[in-house]
């Protein structure tokens, strides 16, 4: 995994966790890695991984079932959805908006683009 | 693990390199030594491993004092020189003459370690390439159990691929009984793995802190313009690489290499933030 | 978990030089016995040379004492001057020091070594090498033509066959033992160059050591005791025990010391 400059490696371990989430490749009450396996996977500190599996319990994404593991919650997909839209939300709208603002672009045309976007994306 | 109280020490009386320094290090953390050549980062680490002796003040490791060379603590010691010589033999006898002095060490892992870092063992120690032959004192040092370990520029010599298999063996033999203590200046190569950073400087410990302590009050970000909110800054490809308070609780990404050359520069205005 | 000396431990350490220090070691081995092959060859009596025969009438192997007191002194103080030279170098004197022994243990094994091990395949070599011209000698008598030919005694039988010099022998026994202490503690004292500059300490220690004692006891007696003293057997044997005790105890000396600059090395 390429880490970006700009987050917290903490933060974007959580991203990579809740997009694997999103995308259906850890299911709910699943197992997730352990901290060591990620952090070996990752080549991060497993105190750092540890941090992440703090901050996605407190979210409700994932459980901890003692001596057993890290789990995935049953409605971890919609936790996963509201996390993720406060953070897009916070830190990517800002600058999306702020590009609107500057090109002049309308709102019909956004419209348009973003229908086209989800059709040849997700097939909806 | 391991207490430092008042230490002094010089390789010469005029020109001493520690003056009263004091530390205190526990288990269950990945620390980064940093300081520029000659801050002393390997004479800290071989204070600690009682391979130099202080002038002044105590070092307690484990209970121990490093300085009397005890078996006992020398068993739960991993050191990891800069510079090694191996004999000229293959790992099997090297293994054979120097495992038996630890109790607990790990044959299976030791030959795990071996294998994911692609050491031929038909090859004489002495034959093989610096990066490999320091592979295989990692290897061996790693698979001692030893309680704390203490690497000296553990990546220099180690090709692109070791690199990325030297930060997954670290991260999986970080457990919370070892206290792991890596001089390194080359910070990109080990930045995700150290989880609280020692800077050395000026006869001291310019910072020690955790990354987390140090992201709560520091933010590093690019910026267009340097204004008097920023602490340090270096010009980048797209503006400058800042370091400023963090007064909106952003949660940014440690710069590490930023975070040295800012302390080195601004001393003064960051002795406020971490005492 | 003793901290001092564990004889398991030990024997672990030993088997860990030996690594280290074997290869070298066994190479040195039969270097000596080339050497020795090579004087002995050349200079044993033989019917193509003119004079083989000592003033008794033997066959003359007088040159095998020289021959074993230099050799000896030469790869006894080589052997221990090569010991400790691994601690000068700071690539190899840091996983030395890291070895889980205790210092005692470390140097106990530099003793076994040098003074033990490296004194004894010596005495093996030589009395081996000794014995079989010896045996070749005599079996070859005949060739030298000379009627009531005595056979040749090995080294070992010339000596401890005769009183005086099984006499006087064990005076000299800590002599080796004061000889590869000198050359380990030089090991470690110079960081490099170590058999050159022990070599050099030691004579100009002993020179300037001779002539203090030449003034000093010049100063003392000049003048006052007469100079054709009457010569008494009993008063050598004295000097000579007191030589024995000295040496030994200047050995043991240079061993504590060897030991506290093992224990006091830095890298």
């Amino acid at each position: 995994m390429e880490f970006r400059d700009n987050k917290a490696i903490y933060l974007q371990i959580a991203e990579y966790v809740c997009e694997h989430i999103l995308l259906g490749k850890w299911k709910a009450e699943e197992k997730v890695p352990s901290v060591r396996e990620l952090a070996v996977e990752l080549e991060v500190n497993p105190n750092t991984v540890m941090r992440t599996y703090e901050l996605l319990q407190n979210k409700n994404i994932i459980n901890n079932k003692r001596g057993i593991g890290f789990f995935i919650t049953d409605d971890a997909i919609d936790h996963v959805k509201s996390y993720r839209k406060v953070l897009f939300m916070e830190d990517e709208l800002p600058v999306v908006f702020r590009n609107i603002y500057l090109l002049n672009i309308s709102f019909g045309e956004l419209e348009s683009r973003y229908k086209t976007f989800v059709k040849e994306n997700f097939n909806a | 693990m391991i207490n430092i109280n008042n230490l002094n020490f010089g390789y010469s009386k005029q020109k001493p390199l520690f003056k009263n320094m004091s530390m205190r290090l526990s288990n269950g953390h990945i620390y980064g030594l940093l300081g520029k050549n000659g801050a002393g980062k390997s004479t800290l680490l071989k204070n600690l491993a009682g391979l130099v002796y202080a002038q002044s003040g105590t070092l307690d490791v484990m209970g121990y004092d490093p300085a009397k060379r005890q078996p006992a603590l020398l068993e739960q010691i991993c050191f990891i020189p800069e510079e090694f010589y191996l004999p000229s033999v293959k790992i099997d006898a090297y293994i054979k003459a120097n495992a038996p002095f630890y109790k607990n060490f790990d044959h299976n892992y030791f030959a795990d370690l071996i294998k994911e870092f692609d050491i031929p063992v038909e090859q004489k120690l002495i034959n093989m390439s610096y990066g490999q032959k320091k592979k295989v004192i990692i290897a061996f040092g790693l698979a001692t159990q030893a309680k704390l370990v203490i690497m000296d520029e553990p990546t220099n010599g180690l090709d692109i691929p070791s690199k990325a298999q030297f930060r997954k063996i670290m991260a999986s033999a970080m457990t919370d009984e070892r206290c792991i203590i890596i001089s390194t200046h080359q910070v990109r190569d080990l930045d995700n793995l150290i989880d609280t950073v020692i800077m050395l400087d000026e006869n001291d410990i310019a910072l020690k802190a955790t990354v987390e302590e140090i992201t709560a009050k520091l933010t590093f970000k690019k910026v267009k313009e340097i204004d008097n909110s920023i602490i340090y800054a270096e010009p980048s490809l797209s503006g400058y690489n800042a370091v400023m308070p963090n007064y909106h609780q952003e949660e940014s990404k440690l710069d590490m290499e930023l975070l040295f050359n800012a302390i080195l520069a601004e001393k003064i205005k960051f002795k406020p933030l971490f005492s | 978990m003793n901290n001092t000396f564990n004889i398991n431990r030990f024997s672990l350490l030993l088997k860990r030089q030996w690594l280290d220090f074997g290869k070298i070691y066994l190479i040195s081995l039969i270097v000596l016995l080339g050497i020795v092959v090579g004087f002995y060859s050349y200079n044993i009596p033989s019917p193509l040379k003119d004079n083989n025969f000592d003033y008794d009438g033997n066959l003359d192997m007088r040159f095998r004492y020289p021959l074993f007191l230099i050799l000896g002194f030469v790869f006894i103080s080589i052997v221990a001057s090569s010991y400790f030279n691994i601690l000068g170098q700071k690539s190899r004197a840091i996983l030395e020091l890291m070895t889980p022994a205790s210092t005692f243990e470390k140097f106990l094994a530099g003793v076994t070594y040098t003074a033990i091990i490296s004194l004894f395949s010596y005495l093996l070599i030589f009395y081996l090498t000794d014995l079989a011209f010896v045996k070749y000698l005599n079996s070859h008598l005949n060739a030298f033509n000379r009627p009531g030919i005595r056979q040749v005694e090995s080294i070992t039988n010339e000596v401890f066959n005769d009183e005086g010099y099984r006499k006087y022998c064990g005076y000299f026994f800590a002599f080796p033992f004061l000889v590869t202490s000198i050359f380990l503690l030089g090991s470690i004292y110079f960081n490099r160059f170590h058999y050159i500059k022990t070599a050099l300490s030691l004579m100009v220690f002993i020179g300037l050591a001779s002539y203090l004692v030449v003034k000093f006891s010049m100063w003392i007696m000049e003048g006052k005791v007469p100079y054709h003293h009457s010569y008494r057997k009993d008063d050598k044997d004295w000097i000579l025990l007191a030589l024995l005790l000295l040496t030994s105890i200047i050995t043991i000396i240079i061993w504590a010391i060897t030991y506290i600059r093992l224990k006091e090395k830095e890298v």
